[in-house]
């Protein structure tokens, strides 16, 4: 592995975990705090939508017409997988909090991340009728 | 990094708290995303691909289902852990930042009133389905 990369690893804290030689600790934290600014950002974002409510019910059903197109709805299904991985995480964080699957903490990691893919393929397929509808 | 930017490590029993109910809110949270993305997103799913409904959400379809006491209950519940556990998260993060770390005070009243001002006008727009 080049120098730089090694002390990029090194000082940046992605090392392997000790137990489980793994570096999927740091990916989850990563990807933990990714879903979370973001989640955290599209609250504001999901208010001042809703807020055109009180512009009227005809106004508030234009922005939501907008918001149901195709390129929305796949916004939307990126959106869930943040929710599902950031909540998957959050137990496998509390559960090794607790102590439970502390040596294991990187198959839970891949857990999540199987999980995620899983229902979100199926959410997908069966959101395709919102896609591809004209 | 310069131990001199450091964030101070979460002790005491405001760092307990806080953790405490990071987790709380968080499991609390799952429940209500779930209910919440359901009924927004799935629950008409059918209709509006057999083309009985026009869309998935509505003006009507927000109003009927706070017109009934256990959304309304879910849906402020939402609003009031949302934020806290969203603007917490936020927090913990900006306080790993040296230099937002030294201003911890400021960073934590600065969020809380951003907490309550969004609480406020977030349940303003929730009462124009109820009332």
């Amino acid at each position: 592995m080049a120098a730089p990369l090694r002390t990029f690893l090194a000082c940046s804290g992605l090392s392997r975990d000790r137990l489980s030689g793994s570096r999927a600790g740091w990916w989850a934290w990563l990807l933990q705090r990714v879903t979370g600014l973001g989640l955290v950002l599209y609250i504001f974002l999901h208010i001042g939508v809703i807020s055109t409510a009180q512009l009227g019910a005809d106004t508030f059903d234009d922005v939501l017409a907008v918001l149901q197109t195709p390129i929305f709805v796949v916004l939307d299904l990126l959106l869930a997988t943040a929710v599902l991985y950031h909540g998957l995480n959050g137990v496998r964080v509390i559960l090794i909090d607790l102590g439970v699957g502390v040596s294991r903490q990187a198959e839970l990691f891949w857990a999540c991340l199987v999980l995620t893919a899983l229902t979100m393929a199926t959410v997908t397929f069966f959101s395709l009728p919102l896609i591809v509808r004209g | 990094m310069d131990p001199s930017t450091a964030a101070p490590p979460s002790v005491g029993a405001s760092g307990f708290w806080q953790w405490f109910l990071q987790r709380v809110s968080g499991l609390l949270l799952i429940a209500l995303v779930g209910v919440h993305m359901w009924m927004g997103h799935f629950s008409g799913l059918a209709d509006v691909i057999a083309g009985s409904q026009e869309e998935l959400v509505l003006y009507d379809i927000v109003e009927r289902r706070l017109a009934q006491g256990l959304f309304i209950f879910v849906d402020f519940s939402l609003l009031a852990l949302v934020l806290y556990h969203g603007l917490s998260g936020l927090r913990s993060v900006l306080l790993e930042w040296g230099p937002a770390a030294r201003r911890g005070d400021q960073v934590s009243i600065g969020l809380l009133l951003l907490g309550v001002v969004t609480f406020a006008y977030g349940a303003k727009v929730l009462l124009v389905f109820i009332l």
